[in-house]
Formats: structure tokens, C-alpha cells, sequence
């Protein structure tokens, strides 16, 4: 652009014209700096902040840490993370999920155990709207290899008969095996799960603040380094629905020590003859959940307990999800999102929610 | 005052002027899409110039990253469920197209308009 630059008065200005460009550049200069974006957060952010990313548990995580020890709680994350994966992938045939998934015998490690008490605990909670022993139909489906098909009535209901969470209620103390026909996939958990532990390591290493993202489930640990909470912003389930029009997010949570976890069918779908199918199967009919929403997010100190029920709020509906919230409220707090565009958030978000879109907060008053 | 200082003030106002639209613009310029695949970094591309650059992801898979009027999307890929290609065009910092069957993220840095948020949750 500076070669284009034409000064019409430059000669008559012989003398002056070097004095009036240095001073020209050094208030382009002053103006600029005042409009320099992140000049600020580079005095913030005195101490090292370290990102890395992973592609594990068939998503894409990115984890970041400040604080003097930032290195290695970011590394000893990423190392739990594959840990965690090598236990429970579907599509490792030495995991552990895949060993029972072909009903051996297995010795279950002390994660394993303690992932299926919580996915058996909050299954019987939820009354089986979260149900790992989904899987066969997940697979039916194709949602766990992207081989996408419709399956017909009859396949779809003999599966269904293996689909019952209380089947695993089972001893798991020393060698423990499933019931016949039964298998689990622990992909509507393990996410949280392996959040939570990140934020147990991060509490070990004494880091300042840190985040994780697995696959946009989101768990925040204390503060950014300006000390103000992490912003999270909500997806936009789908932009083209006129409430929602052209907004990117749903709104933002100012979350700090929180997990805020998403489900929408907007991750994962197909499309055939011109219906879309999406990954949110309801354990009740075998198909994909059609509840009237079309994102639920969970806000919860617990990232396990929101990813078990970011879905299974979903498959219930706005009102039965209401109602669980009414019962459980001291432990997580919810923003639904309907077909029509209409938000509803819980009490306790008020105050850490804000939105451009019109949104509700459940109960009024 | 003479003309002289006067002509001497509006040069030193002309020239500012004209240095700090220089400056702005060059920033604006410095948006770019960068591409990693695998964590690592593959390529950075000036989201100013049109452009079609083809990605080897993991495994051999392809995504072709288009530039147009400052904004990247992915318009063909290998992959099976194209989620990528569905994902639109991106162009404010922090914004990104993931794929994940070849390991392939597209982050747009250093954009004027910055999000207002740190991460999304979905």
C-alpha cells in the first residue's frame, strides 16, 4: 500500500517533509497502539500458558493450563487421556469395553469400575433415558464407523430387547462378564469422565487456571490468567431457525471450576431420502430422540454427571428434563433449546448466562 | 501563523492519517487460516488472497480449504461423514473447521474481530 501513497505538496515541503513524517509515525503510531487488539492481554498474561491438542476418543480435545507447572499438568492430561482411551475404545480390540463387548471374562481396572457405577447409577436415575447398553443399535445405526444406515422395524426391535441398564447390575469385584447379547459403549460418559480427571491433575500440579475441550465438552478450572471466569460459548444448534437467525452461539456461560457440556444432533447425522437421522438414539424406541429439542446443555461442578446428562436430557424432552432438574437442582442447572428457537434456562444460571437471543429463566420469578 | 506551518500541519496530519489507515489495514491483513493436521502444524494461509489449497490429512484422506472474500471453508474432503464441508465458512479469530476422520483443524488467528469467548461448548 506505501507505494501507492501520492503527496501532492512534497515539493514544496523539501525541508520539512522528513520532520513531518517522523512525527506523521509517531502519532500513526500513538493512534494504532490505542487500537492494537490484545496489547492488554499481553500484560495479563505474565505467566506461560500452554495449549496442546489430541485426536483421541473419536473426537478432536484441546487442553491449556497457565501457571508455573503448566507444562506438565498439560502433559501428564494428554497422557491420561490416551490412558483412558486404551481402557474403553470400541475400536481397540484390546480395551477393556472391547473384550466385554465380546463377553470375556474381563479383570476391571479401578477407572473401568468406577466409570460403570456412575453410567449404572445415573442409568437408573435418569430411568434409562442414559442407557449404555445402547451399543448394538449405536452400531446398527453406523454412528460408531460412519457406515450410516436406516435399520428396518424388525432389527431395530430385537435389538431393543438387550437394551436395559439394569442388566449390569453385576459384581464387578474380580473377574466380571455381560449378560448375554448385552454390550456397552461409554461414549455418552467417557468424556466427562476424562475431563474430571483433568481437572484433578491440574489440582495436583497446582497450575493457576486451565481448560479443556474434548470434543466441545468443556471443563473449566478456576480462572484466566487476568483472573476473570472462563467465557463459554454455546453452539448455536441451528442458525436457520428464524428465532436463532444468524447468531453464532446460543449465548455464553461465565463458568469457573465448571463443566459446561453440550448435546445436540447436530454432531453426528446422516441424511437419507431427505430425512435427517441423528446420533442421540432414545434407549426407549431404538430411534433417534425426537423430543421437540435440539440442544441441551449441562452446567455442573460434575463433568461426568453433565455428559451422561446433556443426552439424556435430550431424549426426555423439555418437560420431563425440567422435572429431573426440579429434583436435582443442587447438582447441575441446564439451558434447553427448542425446535421453535425457545431457550429456557435454569435458576442458578442466572447471573453467569447472557445472550443476545430472547431466553427464559425456569422457574419465573 | 504562517503558511508554512500550516501547510507543515496538515502534512503532519495527512501523513499520520494516512500511516495509521496503512497500519490498520496491515493488521487486518494478518488474519490467517492456519492448518494443522495431527497437532502438527501443516500451513498458514493469508485469508486476504483467494485461494484453494488441498490438505493431505492422516491416512492419505484430502480436504480442500477455500479462501474467498476472507473467509475459509472446507469444500471437498475425502472423509466419509463431511461434517467439515458442513461446518460453512469461518472467519473470525478463534473460529475453526475440525475433521476428524483425517485429523485436520483450520483455525483462523489473528483476525481483527476477536470472539467473545475463550472456547464452545457443543
Amino acid at each position: 500500500m506505501a507505494g501507492t501513497v501520492h503527496f501532492p505538496y512534497q515539493y514544496r515541503l523539501r525541508r520539512t517533509a522528513l520532520k513531518a513524517l517522523v512525527a506523521g509515525m509517531m502519532s500513526a503510531c500513538l493512534l494504532s497502539a490505542q487500537f492494537l487488539p490484545g496489547a492488554h492481554v499481553i500484560l495479563a498474561k505474565d505467566l506461560p500458558t500452554v495449549s496442546e491438542e489430541i485426536f483421541a476418543m473419536d473426537t478432536y480435545m484441546s487442553i491449556s493450563a497457565s501457571g508455573e507447572a503448566a507444562r506438565e499438568a498439560v502433559d501428564a492430561s494428554l497422557e491420561e487421556i490416551r490412558r483412558l482411551d486404551d481402557l474403553w475404545s470400541v475400536g481397540n480390540e484390546d480395551s477393556e469395553v472391547a473384550r466385554l463387548n465380546r463377553h470375556e471374562s474381563v479383570e476391571l481396572s479401578e477407572d473401568t469400575r468406577s466409570i460403570l457405577e456412575r453410567a449404572i447409577q445415573i442409568g437408573t436415575d435418569t430411568e434409562g433415558a442414559f442407557d449404555i447398553t445402547i451399543f448394538p443399535l449405536m452400531q446398527e445405526w453406523g454412528f460408531t464407523t460412519g457406515d450410516y444406515k436406516v435399520p428396518s422395524d424388525k432389527r431395530r426391535s430385537e435389538l431393543l430387547r438387550y437394551v436395559d441398564v439394569s442388566a449390569l447390575d453385576m459384581d464387578m469385584d474380580g473377574a466380571c462378564s455381560l449378560p448375554e447379547n448385552v454390550q456397552i459403549d461409554l461414549g455418552g460418559i467417557a468424556k466427562g469422565y476424562t475431563s474430571d480427571r483433568a481437572m484433578e491433575i491440574f489440582e495436583e500440579y497446582g497450575v493457576d487456571g486451565g481448560i479443556v475441550s474434548l470434543g466441545g465438552n468443556v471443563e473449566t478450572y478456576r480462572t484466566k490468567a487476568d483472573g476473570s471466569a472462563w467465557r463459554v460459548g454455546i453452539r448455536n444448534p441451528d442458525p436457520s431457525v428464524p428465532a436463532l437467525l444468524g447468531s453464532e452461539l446460543t449465548g455464553i456461560v461465565q463458568a469457573s471450576d465448571l463443566a459446561v457440556i453440550t448435546s445436540g444432533g447436530y454432531e453426528r447425522y446422516f441424511e437419507k431420502d431427505g430425512i435427517t437421522y441423528h446420533h442421540i438414539l432414545d434407549p426407549g424406541t431404538g430411534m433417534p430422540a425426537d423430543s421437540g429439542l435440539i440442544s441441551v446443555t449441562i452446567v455442573s461442578r460434575d463433568g461426568c454427571l453433565a455428559d451422561a446428562l446433556s443426552t439424556s436430557l435430550f431424549v426426555m424432552g423439555k418437560e420431563k428434563a425440567l422435572e429431573y432438574w426440579e429434583t436435582h437442582s443442587d447438582s447441575f442447572d441446564v439451558i434447553l433449546v427448542e425446535e421453535d428457537g425457545k431457550i429456557t434456562v435454569t435458576r442458578g444460571l442466572d447471573g453467569i448466562f447472557s445472550s443476545e437471543l430472547k431466553y427464559e429463566i425456569y422457574p419465573e420469578g | 501563523m504562517g503558511k508554512r506551518d500550516i501547510m507543515l500541519l496538515a502534512a503532519l496530519f495527512a501523513v499520520g492519517a494516512m500511516l495509521f489507515v496503512f497500519f490498520r489495514f496491515n493488521r487486518a491483513e494478518g488474519a490467517r487460516a492456519v492448518v494443522r493436521v495431527s497437532g502438527e502444524e501443516y500451513g498458514s494461509y493469508d485469508l486476504t488472497m483467494d485461494q484453494t489449497v488441498e490438505i493431505h490429512g492422516r491416512d492419505g484422506g484430502t480436504n480442500l480449504l477455500q479462501i474467498q472474500d476472507g473467509k475459509a471453508s472446507v469444500t471437498e474432503a475425502s472423509c466419509p461423514d463431511l461434517l467439515c464441508v458442513h461446518q460453512g465458512k469461518v472467519s473470525r479469530q478463534g473460529e475453526s473447521i475440525i475433521c476428524l476422520p483425517n485429523e485436520v483443524v483450520v483455525e483462523i488467528t489473528g483476525a481483527m474481530e476477536e470472539v467473545p469467548y475463550d472456547v464452545i461448548s457443543g
